[in-house]
This record gives C-alpha cells, sequence and structure tokens, in this order.
C-alpha cells in the first residue's frame, strides 16, 4: 500500500503561514501534481511529506502508517530534487545505488537494481562516470534512476525538469510519465508549469497561500475551475472573466452582458438567486465561444482590437463593454482589428462566479472540493 | 524536531567555551595585572592567638622589636605537644605609624627564639590594592611616545599604499591577464610568510653589505657602501620597515579586494562601459563605491594589525633604536630584562583601546559618510 | 536586421581606406593596453618574487659568499653549507621539533573544535547566531599582544610556563575563529540539498553527514588546516613570551638574532619560508573562501 493521506497539515515559518490546513490523499499507483504560483507552499508541503521539516500540526499518513514524526529515512521514500542533489563525489553507478547500500540491500541485488533503473533511463552506458562529467539532462536521469532503484512505491519530485532547456523538457515529460506509469510508483509532482500538469497528473491539485484550492482531474480543472484564481490561472490564454449582472427572468434568472442576456443553466439557479440584482463574474475559456461574422439574436457583438495569428489558431483580443475577451479561432476565420464579430456562449461552458469572493455559483464545485 | 533547537548550540558549545577560556579570562587578569599590585602584611593581635582582634598591619622585611614573648604548647595530630611561640612585636607601618602586637612565630624570623630582641616580617597575608603605579609607569617611560608615534608613523605610511598596490594587483587579475592564476598565487605569496622573515629578507637587501649597496657598488654609482640602518638614520629605517610591510602585508588586502570585485556584477563594469565610462572612470565611479564594504573590512584588520608589527622591527633595527608599542611589551614583560609583567599588561590593554578605538572611528567615519551620500541624493 | 544593411551599397576608397585605419588603430590600442596591464602584472610579480630570489641566494651561497662584498645575485658555487651551518647551530632542531609539534597540535584542536561549530553556523539559523558571526570577525583580528601577557603570567601560576603544548592551547585560542569562519563557508558551500537526499535515501543525519557532506568539505577543510599550520608556523609573539627553554623556531631566530650571524639569519628565513611557500601554493584555490567571505 503506497496511499498518501495529509490531514489538517498546517506549517507557519514564524508568524507566516506556509501551509494551511490543507488535508488531501494521494491513492496508489497515482500521479498527483502540486501546481501553484511561486510562493503558494509547494515545496513546503512536498518536503513535509518528505519528513524534511516538521509540521506544526496536522498528520501524514504513508500506507497506513502514521509518519508525522519519523524521519525522512524512515519513511519509505524517494525523491527527486531540483537541483538534483547528486552527490559529485560518487560515480553514477553509486548516487543511484546510494538508497540501496543505505538499506545494505546484497551486493547482487543492488546491482540488479542499478542496471534495472540505469536502462530503464537510457544512462546505463554512462555508470562508471563521475556527474561533473555528464549534462543537465544526464543527471536528471541519474536523479530520476537513484529515486526509482530504492523500489519505494513512493517517489516525491519537486520541479525535476525546471533546469532543462524547453526541447529536453517535452521530451523527458513524456518519458517521466509513461515510465512512473509503467512501474506504478505513487508520484507527488510539484511544477509551477501548468502545461506540465496538465499533461502528466492524473489529478492536480492547485495551491494558493498555503491552501489547496482544487483538487481534481486535468480536465475538469481546466473546465470546471472552483474559482477565479483557478480560471486564471490554468491555460494560456487564461479564462476570460466578464462583468455581468443577475436579473430575474419569470421563475427563472438570466445574466445580462450589456443588452445582451445569457441564460444560465438551471443548476446554477439556486446560486443565482442569492445574486439577484447584483454584479457576477461570467467565465469563459478562449477556445469555447463561437465566433461568427454575422449578427444573431443569441450572439453577442464584440470589436476586435488586435489580431495574433499564432499558426494553429488566430488569437483575436476584442472590447465586449469594458471588458477585454480573447477569442482563439481557427485560422481560416480572417478578420481584421476593428472588425466587429459576433460570439455566442455555448451554455455549458460558461462559469459563473461571485463578483466577490471569486467562487463558482455551481453545483460541482462543492463536489469538487469534497 | 525538538532536538534540532538544541543541536546548533551543543555543536558551538566547546568552540565558545574555549574562546571564552582563552579570550575572556585572560582579559580579566589583565586586567587585575594592569590596575593591581599585590603586597604581603603582617596583622598584629591583640591577643597571642590568631583569632584575636587586629591591632595593625605590618609589611614584609619590616624590621621590628620584640617585646615581649609567649610560649605556648601546641598540640600535635599524634597527641604530643611542642613549644610554639608567640611574639609581641613593634614597628613602623606603611603610613609611617608606630604599631604593637602580637605575631606567630611562623611569620617572623628570629635569631634565636628565646633571647633575640629583634626580627624582621617574613610572611603575612596577600592583599591586593588597585593603583595606577603601572600606568604611571608606561607614561613616564622615555620610550612611550616614541613607540606610539614610530607606530602611527608606520601606520600612515603603510596603510594607504597597501590599499594603493592591493588595488592595482586586484584590477591587473581581475583583467585576464593571460597566466593569472599563476599571479594569483605569487601575488598571494607573502600571505604565508611571518613578519619575521620578512623583516630578515629586507635586512639582507639594506644592510651595510646588503644586496642594494652590491648593486649600487657594482654599477659604480657609489665608491663606499651606504650604512642605511644605523641611528642617525631613522628615516631609512622607516622606510625599510615600510617597504617590509608593503611587501608582506599586501596580499591579505589584495585577497579581500578580489573577492569584493568578483562579488561586483559584471553587469554594471559593462553598464559603465556601454555608458562611455574610461577605465579610470570606472574605477572611480562603480568599482570603488562597490568595494567600499571589502575596503572598509580590511582597512580595520589592517589597523588592527598594524598595531601588532614586531618581528619585523626588530629584525630590521635591532628593536633599541626604534621601538614599537609590542616590542615595549615584550621588554617590560621579559624575564631577562625589566621582567614587569604588570607594565607589559598595560602596554597590551593600551593597545586593545587604541586599535578598537581606531576601528570605532572608522566604522563612524564610513557611515556617516553613507549618510551624508544618502541624504544628498 | 533587414538585407539590406549588409548589402554591397558602395562605398568610397577614401571611406574604406580611413575606416581601415580607424581599425588599426583600435586594435594597436587595444594591444598596448593588454601589454601595459601585462607589464604592471609582471613588475608586480618581480616585486614579490625578488627578495624570496634573493634570500634562496643566500641560503644556497657558501657563507664566506655571503659574507661577501658586492654580492653576487646568483649562488656561485651553489651550496649547502649556510644552510648545514643553520641547521646544526645550536638550539635549532629541537625549536624546528616544537614548532612542528605546536602547529600540529594546533591544527588538531583547532580542527575538532571548529568542525562542528562552523557545521552548526553554516547550517542552523538560531539565535544568536549572527552575534556568533560576528564574534569570531572581531576577534580573529584581537590582538595577540593582549593576550600573550595574561595568559603567560596565568600559565606561570598554573605551572604550565615554557611547555610547547601550553603554545598550542594559546595558538589554538587565536586562530579558532579564522577556522570556525573558513569551515562554515566550507560547509555553507556543500549544498544542503545533498544532506536531504542522503536523508531521503535512508542515512541518519550523522551517517548523511559521514558519508557525503565530509567527503565534499574535506578538501576546504584540508586547506583551512593548512592554512592554521602555517599561522602557527609563522607566529612569534606568543610564542616568544609563553616559551623560555622551550622556544619555537621564529622565537629562538628571533631571541637570538642580535648575536646571529648572516649566513645563519638568511638561512634561517629560507627555512622558515619554505614551508609556507608549498602551503600557500596547495591553498591558494581556497584562499577567497577564507578571507573572501568576510564581506559578507
Ligand atoms: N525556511 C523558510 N523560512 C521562512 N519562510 C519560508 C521558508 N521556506 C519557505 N518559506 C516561505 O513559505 C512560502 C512557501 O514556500 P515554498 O518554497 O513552499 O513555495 P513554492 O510553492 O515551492 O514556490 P516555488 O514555485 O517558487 O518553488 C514562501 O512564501 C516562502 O517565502
Ligand atoms: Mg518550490
Amino acid at each position: 500500500m503506497a496511499e498518501i493521506v495529509i490531514e489538517n497539515a498546517v506549517k507557519k515559518f514564524g508568524k507566516f503561514t506556509a501551509i494551511d490546513n490543507v488535508s488531501l490523499t494521494v491513492h496508489e499507483h497515482e500521479f498527483l501534481v502540486l501546481l501553484g504560483p511561486s510562493g503558494c507552499g509547494k515545496t513546503t508541503l512536498l518536503r513535509a511529506i518528505a519528513g524534511l521539516g516538521m509540521l506544526d500540526s496536522g498528520r501524514i499518513i504513508i500506507g497506513g502508517k502514521d509518519v508525522t514524526y519519523l524521519a525522512p529515512r524512515e519513511r519509505g521514500i524517494s525523491m527527486v530534487f531540483q537541483n538534483y542533489a547528486i552527490f559529485p563525489h560518487m560515480k553514477v553507478f553509486d548516487n543511484i545505488a546510494f538508497g540501496l547500500k543505505m538499506q545494505k540491500a546484497p551486493k547482487a541485488q543492488i546491482q540488479e537494481r542499478v542496471e534495472n533503473a540505469a536502462k530503464l533511463l537510457h544512462i546505463e552506458t554512462m555508470l562508471d562516470r563521475f556527474p561533473s562529467q555528464m549534462s543537465g539532462g544526464q543527471r536528471q536521469r541519474i536523479a530520476v534512476a537513484r529515486a526509482i532503484a530504492v523500489e519505494s512505491g513512493i517517489v516525491l519530485m519537486d520541479e525535476p525538469l525546471s533546469n532543462l532547456d524547453a526541447l529536453l523538457r517535452l521530451e523527458m515529460r513524456a518519458e517521466l510519465k509513461t515510465l512512473l506509469k509503467r512501474l506504478g510508483v505513487t508520484t507527488i509532482y510539484v511544477t509551477h508549469d501548468q502545461i506540465e500538469a496538465m499533461s502528466m497528473g492524473d489529478r492536480i491539485a492547485v495551491m494558493r497561500n498555503g491552501k489547496v484550492l482544487q483538487l481534481d482531474q486535468p480536465t475538469k480543472v481546466y473546465d470546471l475551475p472552483v474559482d477565479q484564481f483557478v480560471g486564471g490561472f490554468i491555460g494560456t490564454p487564461p479564462m476570460n472573466f466578464l462583468h455581468g449582472h443577475v436579473h430575474q427572468n419569470g421563475a427563472g434568472y438570466v445574466v445580462r452582458l450589456g443588452d445582451f442576456s445569457l441564460t444560465p443553466p438551471q443548476d446554477v439557479h439556486p446560486a443565482l438567486a442569492q445574486q439577484r440584482d447584483k454584479p457576477v463574474i461570467i467565465g469563459i475559456r478562449a477556445e469555447c465561444m463561437e465566433p461568427m461574422k454575422t449578427a444573431s439574436p443569441d450572439a453577442v457583438p464584440v470589436t476586435i482590437d488586435v489580431v495574433e495569428p499564432l499558426g494553429a489558431q488566430n488569437l483575436l483580443t476584442a472590447r465586449i463593454g469594458q471588458d477585454t475577451i480573447k477569442v482563439s479561432t481557427h485560422p481560416d476565420f480572417t478578420v481584421s482589428a476593428g472588425e466587429t464579430i459576433w460570439l455566442r456562449f455555448p451554455e455549458n461552458k460558461v462559469r459563473y462566479m461571485d463578483a466577490d469572493t471569486g467562487r463558482a455559483l455551481a453545483a460541482e464545485t462543492e463536489k469538487a472540493l469534497a | 524536531m525538538r532536538r534540532a533547537k538544541w543541536t546548533p548550540y551543543l555543536l558551538l558549545v566547546p568552540s565558545l567555551f574555549y574562546l571564552a577560556l582563552f579570550f575572556l579570562y585572560p582579559m580579566t587578569q589583565a586586567f587585575g595585572l594592569a590596575f593591581s599590585r599585590e603586597t604581603q602584611t603582617l596583622s598584629l593581635r591583640a591577643e597571642p592567638v590568631e583569632s584575636a582582634a587586629t591591632t595593625g598591619a605590618l609589611e614584609l622585611q619590616t624590621e621590628v622589636v620584640v617585646l615581649d614573648r609567649q610560649q605556648l604548647d601546641e598540640t600535635l595530630p599524634n597527641g604530643g605537644t611542642r613549644p610554639s611561640f608567640w611574639y609581641l612585636i613593634q614597628g613602623t607601618d606603611l603610613a609611617g605609624e608606630t604599631v604593637e602586637g602580637w605575631a606567630s612565630q611562623r611569620s617572623i624570623f628570629i635569631e634565636n627564639r628565646r633571647t633575640s630582641e629583634t626580627a624582621r616580617v617574613t610572611g603575612g597575608e596577600a592583599t591586593r590594592e588597585w593603583t595606577f603605579e603601572h600606568v604611571n609607569r608606561m607614561l613616564t617611560d622615555f620610550r612611550f611616545s616614541s613607540a606610539i608615534s614610530t607606530t602611527l608613523l608606520l601606520m600612515v605610511l603603510i596603510i594607504p599604499a597597501q590599499f594603493v598596490l592591493a588595488i592595482i594587483m586586484a584590477l591587473v587579475l581581475q583583467s585576464q591577464v593571460r597566466g593569472s592564476s599563476m599571479f594569483l598565487y605569487i601575488y598571494a605569496i607573502p600571505l604565508g610568510i611571518s613578519d619575521l622573515v620578512a623583516g630578515i629578507l629586507w635586512f639582507a637587501i639594506f644592510t651595510q653589505r646588503g644586496f642594494l649597496n652590491s648593486l649600487m657598488v657594482s654599477a659604480g654609482l657609489i665608491d663606499l657602501p651606504f650604512i642605511f640602518i644605523r641611528a642617525e638614520n631613522i628615516s631609512w629605517m622607516i622606510s625599510i620597515i615600510v617597504l617590509a610591510e608593503i611587501w608582506r602585508a599586501t596580499s591579505i588586502v589584495m585577497i579581500i579586494v578580489v573577492s569584493g570585485l568578483q562579488a561586483i556584477p559584471k553587469d554594471y563594469l559593462e553598464a559603465g562601459e556601454v555608458f562611455g565610462a574610461s577605465m579610470w572612470q570606472r574605477l572611480r565611479h562603480i568599482i570603488l563605491p562597490l568595494l567600499k564594504p571589502s575596503l572598509q573590512v580590511a582597512l580595520i584588520l589592517r589597523t588592527i594589525l598594524a598595531f601588532q608589527v614586531f618581528a619585523v622591527v626588530i629584525a630590521i633595527t635591532g628593536g633599541d633604536i626604534l621601538t614599537v608599542l609590542s616590542n615595549e611589551t615584550f621588554r617590560w614583560y621579559d624575564p631577562a630584562r625589566f621582567n614587569n609583567p604588570s607594565v607589559a599588561a598595560v602596554y597590551a590593554g593600551f593597545i586593545m583601546i587604541v586599535s578598537l578605538a581606531i576601528s570605532l572611528f572608522y566604522m563612524r567615519a564610513v557611515r556617516s559618510q553613507d549618510e551624508a551620500t544618502k541624504s544628498a541624493t | 536586421m533587414s538585407a539590406e544593411t549588409f548589402s554591397n551599397a558602395p562605398v568610397s576608397v577614401a571611406q574604406a581606406q580611413a575606416w581601415d585605419a580607424q581599425r588599426r588603430r583600435a586594435r594597436i590600442q587595444l594591444r598596448l593596453r593588454r601589454a601595459g596591464v601585462y607589464v604592471v602584472a609582471v613588475a608586480l610579480a618581480v616585486w614579490i618574487l625578488l627578495p624570496i630570489w634573493l634570500i634562496a641566494n643566500m641560503a644556497f651561497s657558501t657563507p664566506q659568499d655571503v659574507r661577501a662584498f658586492p654580492k653576487s645575485f646568483f649562488p656561485n658555487p651553489i651550496s649547502l653549507e649556510s644552510i648545514s651551518f643553520f641547521l646544526n647551530a645550536q638550539g635549532i632542531i629541537p625549536s624546528t621539533g616544537n614548532s612542528i609539534f605546536v602547529a600540529i597540535v594546533t591544527v588538531v584542536l583547532s580542527t575538532i573544535l571548529a568542525v562542528p561549530a562552523g557545521y552548526a553556523i553554516a547550517r542552523y539559523v538560531f539565535r544568536g547566531r549572527d552575534a556568533i558571526r560576528l564574534v569570531m570577525l572581531s576577534v580573529r583580528a584581537f590582538p595577540i599582544v593582549v593576550l600573550a601577557v595574561p595568559l603567560a603570567v596565568i600559565f606561570l601560576q598554573l605551572g604550565i610556563f615554557d611547555q610547547p603544548f601550553t603554545l598550542a592551547l594559546m595558538h589554538t585560542a587565536l586562530t579558532l575563529p579564522t577556522t570556525i569562519l573558513v569551515i562554515s563557508s566550507v560547509f555553507a558551500s556543500v549544498p544542503f540539498e545533498f544532506e536531504e537526499a542522503a536523508q531521503v535515501f535512508g542515512c541518519t543525519p550523522l551517517q548523511a553527514f559521514f558519508q557525503v557532506v565530509l567527503p565534499l568539505a574535506l578538501p576546504g577543510i584540508a586547506a583551512s588546516a593548512i592554512l592554521t599550520f602555517v599561522l602557527s608556523w609563522n607566529e612569534v609573539f606568543a610564542a616568544i613570551l609563553l616559551t623560555l627553554s622551550n622556544r619555537t623556531l621564529p622565537a629562538h631566530i628571533l631571541y637570538n638574532l642580535d648575536k646571529s650571524s648572516d649566513p645563519f639569519k638568511f638561512a634561517s628565513a629560507f627555512v622558515m619560508l619554505v614551508p609556507s611557500l608549498i602551503f600557500i601554493f596547495f591553498i591558494r584555490r581556497y584562499l577567497f573562501n577564507m578571507w573572501g567571505q568576510i564581506n559578507k
């Protein structure tokens, strides 16, 4: 069993709270990504799991065992460090074998496991070298090999790819994911790169100011962000936020965007009832709108400011009342600045959010957080 | 982890304890040495018993008249007894007054216990009294002022030259000339050379039959060797010491300056270059201001060390014609010469106070200058 | 950049020549400046090396040549007579032995004390850390003179005066602050991540220190030990105060300087200089580590 449970974790540095009552469960064989802006406490949380810094309160349970007060070596974990922490005075072989040697594993087993790990990472020909003779990418591979060689079942990674160049990062991203999936290890992976998070994670925990805001599958986090921050943080371009107003319309509610009215789905109506005659934020992703060149009663007219042809798509920046909106269109949709186009908002792609708190007004919000 | 809170202190305790033992304790002892004098006096008793009230005190070696004596029997551990005498003696105490009282035979020297009429005080209790005697002794010593002025003169001559030379060395190294790592080693060599060796090296050059005279005579510049080192030639002797000290102790300044330079981001200098600053302007407006903290550290260090200049002076001048503070300390301490640790301790304290004061002065000066520039902008 | 910039726009011959001349001048100027810097570098090197050369020259000349006037700038013939004369002089071998003993005891003591202290300063954040660093920085330049006199008196009272071992205790006190600072900067240069990695992969903190940190810090610690050795080997003031019949080499030489002949003096200077030369060579990479970090 390699399940990790964190219960009400709190970590303070002096008066500053770096981890603010975080609870989460990482299932066995799961690849969980901790995502968030710089300084949100990802590293702190990961180190707490590793035992490199005690929690002030809360519990950490790994594989059913309460490890809150145990030393790192007693937790049955392994780790890939951001700067790799490859020991420069040891050959690659000894680096990979380090964990096994510490466990006093038999020589033959060490040999076998190190070779296996090295093969998996394609560094089996370099075992005799010193780390100083290796490139950044190769060192990264040593770090991963060292982490999987101990076969602890749990690997913690703190931005392991952040020191690599863009191309290598792309390559390693895919390789790491398949490798870790194949080995079936439980992985917690820290990154502030949302694309990395989206592409690698089984689930993503989005953090901010020491709290986990949303813990969900990548598509859920992308499509149904729990609040304005998550929507804005994930995706390029970020989610659009428009200022609307709630109006009662017979038994139901509509959200007015200037002269235009949006009809929210039924399940949001109870939440909207509380917001009657109040402002509300409308969130919509750039690629979720249908742009049209002709007027239509169910579409809003917008004026185009900028057109950025990006190859695979055209990114339009348009004005809608006070707000700016980014729209991504098919490259064949040729328009130029100054023109007016009409946008249709598919009902199920629109998120409504409280204008004060930024929290989504939806039933599944509660679900996502639970 | 609770334990982690104590770990650093635990690790530091041995060193801190050691330093306290070897810095603080000697300092208090030095204070005692410098400002007190130990005298042994014999307290006279009203009755011939130790516990009786005192009637006066006599200094060691005072001659006394024996007025009366009394024989007691002292009990020995084995149960037997032996005679023990107490004497009523009279003598003149430190204040010049005649005092009398009882003293045991153990505290006085008396020729014949039963018949002698006179005796001498040979025992008593040590008492410590505060005195400025040693300080006065230092202040009135005719070599004191010359030691100060020579030390200060050397400091004033040596330190600026060292800084200029060190900055030149650092800039040369920084400019990445070919073989700069070799040059760094060469410039750093004197770091490992003692002031005694440096003194002998420069003595070899300037002594009457030394290399400089050899060169000048062989080149036909002079006929007879010039005697640089002699009592009438104080300024030459000073110059040689200055040269030796510049030669020896510039390295440390150089190392501090180089590491200060390395800490200056290359961007600043490149920006200066892009905006058209000449080498000199860059030095004046970018490098030196950014180097100020390093220079300040080096300055304080060099100043404190300048007060400890010792073996160079002795190696070059013999230490008699020309003297410095540390040399005086040694002379007063030296059992073969003045054998007076107290005055030596006063000297030591003096050196410490002056070097501390100058360091503080530097720090103040640099800080107020900083504030001046800050308020100006 | 558009292609036009590089097209062969017609340039007049006169203009081309002017540009050429300008480029040549600039190149010459650059070369001159380099040569200038080089000349300064070499001049400074000569300034440092010349006195050392001269004393080596004296040490390897016969005593007759040392006394000769005018002196030769090269040993001719090369002779070990002066050095052997010096080494065979009374008291030299024992005082050299004392010097080595004192230096080694100082190195061992101060390293043993400084390694934990330096590690604590480098690795832990704790109350009073800055104060301790400041104390180390300031007592590092503490006048030897100030301590030597009272310590001599204390040692006399304790009956441990005139023993090389007590001199080593004193030297340890003098070098300890520097050693602690140097060793702490050595430890600080070993990334903490290494230690954490070691712990994650199964080390106790103590194992992590010995398996990972110490091997990486060892060269730096050795350099610091060498520096300590040189400091102790060179120290003369405390040595001359704290010893009487068991003098160290510099103390012995200094005390008898006025009675010494030139061959003796020069050979002694050379013998005292050689270890320093070698040691500084070995620790040259660490010099900045040792003195540079005091800026911080
Ligand atoms: N040892 C420490 N002492 C004091 N504050 C700390 C310490 N370590 C981290 N912090 C603070 O805790 C907060 C969270 O830090 P953490 O390193 O976990 O951020 P992060 O999410 O990993 O950021 P990044 O993406 O930049 O690595 C930050 O605001 C940081 O300043
Ligand atoms: Mg981080």
